[in-house]
């Protein structure tokens, strides 16, 4: 196995149980991910035979035919079962919400360069003849079509927003009450929805609603009892024709518990990761869609692990196996997108975010022993879900679990994203939680924050390409790639009388994006109003109190979407470089540099140069960084300025991959950077511009007030594998991380490659199917991403060790 | 301290942040211009000059002719058969006006005056990092005892702050202007590169005999800094039984020795010979390897096993 090489080299001899783990993980690696579309006929099916029922029910009802109907497959070595699809490594199309995404990718979808889905040609016959038909006018992206608002289709047609993301997938982004789940189980949960029901009565007005509601809750649960019942059956089927002893005792137990779970409330910790897994997979199936995320196994996992422990049910190595198990079942979905958002987000990204570490709900440390086992079961798999979040707490965690995480990034997974607890609670804090609830936050998706069971949202609902920013302020709204007028019509530059002229052109257009944001986004909240999901609901309390679901605000806690900026420090550059070179040392006029960034740089090449050395973000330098804070906290009043009908909208800073498509949008900025070329990534310096080591860059990186950035913020760094080879470095890079804490940078991730690596991955991908790399908030396949995206990993600065030099 | 001495001025090579190389911690290492010796090995040789000086990368010349434009001095011509920069030394007053005019970035600029306010204010710049790290400030070069007042105050600036302050020097100087630099030191790297008078003066320009009486100075000096004595160990110089064992009986004569370390010959600065003009005096001398390198700590291991004997400079021996 190519993968073998990345291991680290003092594990000594393999825990036994590997050999499962490996021969689970190598099925994976050499499944291709296919379209599956399954679902889609039978959603179809149900939905047809309930017309004439209100729309939650007739989603509740065709999911219980998916629930009853679809197939049911115990792979060989499995411990944990479950599928949402028929194939190991599926795309599955959700109908109701985004049929419509692959009818334009029929012919190409096989082979396209980013995500591709292999689809049959049985596959494609279904959906000609069957699903499209059904839903053809119907889904969120031709709703979407027909009402974008006309000033936010202007910028989405430059490349100026990108806001599609939510016409062509479901809901995600959201962390389901998996804790509540895995006590009550759904019977309790359904005794729970029987009892609110008996208090309506329908001759209320609203009440119908809620009781049709209700009503279709109670048959999505019934759904999910049915699935795992299937389940149950197939494994007690293939029980009875099992030659093998211990296989066949395996496979008992299998039917054993997915005939308890999650139906009833877990008894052990093998029953209760049972029990999550039939509920993702549940969900999963229900809509489509990335960052379902898991959240903090190791405090609502730790009370069986320990019970089992205490019992002598559980041994370690046993326990350490099934949570592996686990990591293996969470690589095997692949998210269908159309080939667009693929692009901003590439490596069929599931986003399941799992975290450890952090305090607990009085505040202090609640580091336990499953905080290591789940950091191991990312060492042990070295697959790209789940996404591995750690919360450290500077004044709260250990040390040693501070170690073990620096253990894992030398790895060089890009794992675990590493997150400062302190700013995550503030910006819980700030989406409107109290602090006792906000000690229980979640990384959500790429570095969203979240809280369990108890919060609705989109958190990356749209991008604002802040490249355009600058390019618009300094053409008076023209998009260079297109030659025509997009942003708004500020002052033509050449009257600009000092720097606040331009800074004021810039926030301008700012303000303009921010605004076409905000409409789009109400637009797709309404459409969202449509797309119930009441499986998903299930686990959130406040859904069944209010007898409404998550797509219409019935959670405890609604948060406007999430507006993400991508391009920090293009724009931190580019201001910086134009008060330097023209305000403050007047080294070359505003008309130079116009006609120097029209050209593109070409036969400018001495303004090209000074653009380049202007200071830079990224370097600890206070002309950048002052900037740096000031546009970013424009930028969070702007964004905060808007409310939705579900709470104020929330900016964070994540690109996904979205900075490389951005980019090519995008004309030569001031900073120096050529036209078309990729923006930078999260809030992370431009590549090759950070020239005085990490502890600059953090510097640099603390200016952004990241508690108001409460979708989260993502910082990416490189580490010279060498680097972490010494006793020195490890403890050298835990000081550099409790630095970060201490400075108030909410996320960092470290890339450990090496770029030769890399080169060669490119070259014989072949040889390189497990290599994984952290493209930006998540791990993906490097051999699976497009070129472009590929060149740009490659291009990042490599640390030198720590030290430069 | 008056504020005479923060306006203190000294010459600067670079000042260089997070590195986990040069003591405890990441520290910030400020290299100081000017060394008074010339060991062939050196490999920072952009720092042995107090001046300021030009490096120049003749492969990364376009051959515009940008920099002879801007010369004051007419220092400047382009070779018409290698279409690139030539410039006569003797007549550069460096004052890089070529540097900033260079679209390729072909001109190094070794050397800048800054006061001892600017330095501080970098280092200051990563106090976070090094109260997580135990780090501080290294000042090396160079040499930092031939500038000892800014040296002295750099020091003692950082001491104010609770900063921890380390000195990388080959204590070849006056030893009034070490002792200037004790009262705020708590670390001292002593750079001990052979024990014999001949071959320390054959290999570096001057012999030891005012290194090994300093040495001992600091030692018994009333605020006895911690010692740790480094090495840099080149193959076919310094690297025998003979001068190992000699090292290591003269390190037993010091009281408050932390450690040994050997820092092993590389070739990283092989290009700034080039940029400089200068030639690269060590080119017979294979790149060590880390058996090598292994085997040289085994052996003085086995002579000494209280001693803390480490190789620096991320050479992994195992």
């Amino acid at each position: 196995m190519r993968e073998a090489s990345y291991q680290t080299k003092n594990t000594g001899t393999e825990p036994a149980y590997m050999k499962r783990i490996n021969r689970l993980k190598e099925r994976v690696l050499a499944t291709q991910p296919e379209m599956d579309l399954e679902n889609a006929r039978l959603l179809t099916r149900g939905f047809s035979e309930a017309e004439g029922d209100p729309l939650v029910l007739r989603k509740a009802k065709a999911f219980y035919r998916q629930c009853s109907e679809k197939t049911v497959k115990i792979w060989d070595d499995e411990l944990l079962v479950g599928c949402s699809g028929s194939k190991i490594r599926a795309g599955i199309l959700c109908a109701d919400s985004c049929w419509s995404v692959l009818d334009k990718e029929l012919d190409s979808i096989s082979n396209r360069p980013y995500d591709p889905f292999y689809l049959t040609p049985e596959d494609k016959i279904t959906f000609l003849d069957e699903i499209k038909p059904y839903w053809q006018g119907r889904s969120n992206y031709e709703e979407w079509l027909a009402q974008i608002p006309e000033e936010t289709r202007i910028l989405r047609d430059a490349g100026v927003v990108y806001i599609d993301r939510k016409a062509v997938r479901g809901w995600g982004e959201t962390t389901a009450g998996y804790e509540w789940l895995i006590r009550e189980g759904l019977t309790g949960i359904i005794t729970g929805i029987q009892a609110r029901k008996a208090e309506l009565d329908i001759t209320r007005p609203g009440d119908y609603e809620k009781d049709i509601y209700l009503q279709a809750m109670l048959v999505s649960a019934k759904g999910i009892i049915k699935l795992a019942e299937r389940y149950a059956d197939e494994a007690e089927r293939l029980a009875s024709v099992e030659t093998d002893q211990q296989r066949r005792k395996e496979l008992e137990k299998i039917s054993e518990h997915c005939r308890r779970v999650p139906a009833y409330p877990a008894r052990t910790f093998y029953e209760a990761l049972q029990a999550l897994y039939l509920y993702q997979v549940a969900i999963f199936m229900e809509q489509n869609a990335a960052s379902y995320n898991p959240g903090r196994m190791d405090q609502y996992l730790w009370p069986y692990y320990k019970a089992d422990l205490e019992a002598g049910r559980i041994t370690t190595e046993q326990a350490q196996e099934l949570l592996d198990c686990l990591w293996v079942k969470f690589s095997e979905p692949c998210l269908f997108q159309d080939a667009g958002t693929a692009e901003f987000a590439a490596g069929y990204p599931m986003f399941q975010n799992v975290c450890v570490g952090g305090v607990d709900e009085t505040g202090k440390d609640a580091v336990n022993d499953l905080s290591y086992m789940i950091l191991q079961a990312t060492m042990d798999v070295k697959l790209y879900q789940p996404s591995l979040s750690v919360r450290y707490s500077v004044a709260k965690n250990p040390n040693a679990f501070l170690r073990k995480i620096v253990e894992l990034i030398k790895l060089g997974t890009g794992f675990p994203a590493f997150h400062n607890d302190d700013a995550g609670t503030t910006m819980l804090m700030n989406k409107g939680v109290p602090l006792k609830e906000a000690y229980n936050w979640n990384p959500c998706g790429c570095v969203e924050t979240n809280l369990e069971g108890r919060m609705r949202q989109y958190t990356a609902l749209a991008d604002i390409n802040l490249g355009h920013m600058v390019e618009f302020a300094l053409t008076g709204g023209r998009s260079r790639k297109y030659d025509r007028i997009v942003g708004a019509e500020t002052a033509k530059p050449l009257t600009f009388r000092s720097f606040e002229d331009f800074l004021n052109a810039v926030k301008t257009q700012i303000a303009c994006a921010t605004r076409a944001v905000v409409a789009g986004s109400h637009v797709i909240d309404e459409i969202g109003l449509n797309r119930p999901c009441p499986a998903l609901s299930l686990t959130f309390k406040d859904c069944i109190k209010n007898a409404l679901d998550y797509s219409r605000g019935g959670a405890k806690y609604n948060v406007g979407n999430g507006i993400i900026l991508i391009g920090v420090a293009d724009l931190v550059n580019s201001i910086t470089a134009v008060k330097h070179l023209v305000y403050d040392t007047g080294q070359i006029s505003i008309k130079q540099l116009l006609k120097a960034l029209e050209d593109d740089f070409e036969g400018h090449e001495n303004i090209e140069k000074m653009c380049r050395e202007a200071p830079k973000y990224g370097n600890n330098d206070s002309s950048a960084d002052k900037i740096a804070g000031e546009i970013f906290t424009f930028i969070a009043d702007e964004i905060e300025k808007y409310s939705s009908k579900f709470g104020p909208m929330t900016p964070g800073i994540l690109p996904v991959s979205g900075n490389t498509p951005f980019g090519l949008e995008v004309g030569a900025l001031p900073s120096g950077r050529r036209a078309w070329q990729p923006l930078a990534d999260g809030i992370s310096p431009s590549g090759g511009t950070d020239l005085k080591g990490p502890a600059a860059v953090l510097n640099s990186v603390a200016h952004i007030p990241h508690g108001r950035f409460v979708q989260g913020t993502l910082l990416n760094m490189k580490v010279e594998p060498a680097m972490l080879e010494t006793d020195n470095g490890i403890t050298q890079l835990m000081a550099l991380l409790k630095s970060m804490c201490s400075l108030g940078i909410y996320h960092v991730q470290f890339n450990v490659i090496n770029q030769e690596t890399l080169l060669k991955a490119q070259e014989n991908p072949d040889q390189y199917k497990g290599l994984l790399v952290r493209v930006a908030g998540y791990t993906a396949y490097f051999t699976e991403l497009g070129k472009d995206i590929q060149n740009e990993i490659i291009g990042r600065t490599v640390q030198q060790g720590i030290s430069v030099g | 301290m008056t504020e005479n001495q923060l306006n203190l001025t000294g010459n600067i090579l670079r000042i260089e942040r997070s590195s986990i190389h040069d003591g405890s911690g990441l520290r910030t290492v400020v290299f100081l211009k000017g060394c008074p010796l010339s060991c062939s090995w050196c490999s920072t040789p952009e720092s042995r000059n107090f001046e300021f000086e030009k490096g120049f990368a003749a492969e990364l010349c376009l051959g515009c002719g940008k920099c002879a434009a801007v010369c004051k001095n007419n220092a400047i011509y382009i070779d018409p058969d290698n279409k690139a920069a030539v410039t006569d030394r003797n007549m550069c007053s460096c004052c890089f006006n070529c540097a900033n005019v260079c679209p390729s970035n072909a001109v190094k600029i070794y050397g800048k005056t800054m006061t001892v306010s600017e330095v501080m204010d970098e280092i200051k710049k990563d106090e976070i990092f090094f109260y997580h790290s135990g780090g501080g400030i290294t000042l090396g070069g160079g040499e930092p005892i031939n500038q000892s007042d800014f040296s002295a105050a750099l020091l003692r600036e950082s001491r104010l702050l609770g900063i921890n302050t380390a000195l990388e020097s080959c204590l070849y100087g006056n030893y009034q202007n070490i002792e200037k630099l004790l009262p705020w030191l708590d670390t001292l790297y002593a750079d001990l590169k052979h024990m014999d008078y001949g071959m320390h003066k054959k290999w570096t320009g001057e012999d030891n005999s005012l290194i090994l009486e300093n040495l001992a100075k600091v030692n018994q000096s009333e605020y006895s800094p911690q010692i740790v004595i480094r090495v840099p160990l080149v193959p076919g110089f310094n690297d025998s039984d003979e001068n190992m064992l000699a090292t290591l009986q003269f390190c037993k004569g010091l009281n408050n020795l932390k450690g040994l370390e050997l820092l092993p010959y590389h070739r990283l600065g092989i290009d700034s010979y080039r940029y400089l003009g200068l030639d690269y005096r060590c080119g017979e001398i294979p790149p060590p390897t880390a058996e090598w390198l292994s085997n040289r700590i085994s052996f003085l291991k086995e002579h000494n096993s209280e001693l803390v004997i480490s190789s620096g400079s991320g050479f992994n021996a195992k």
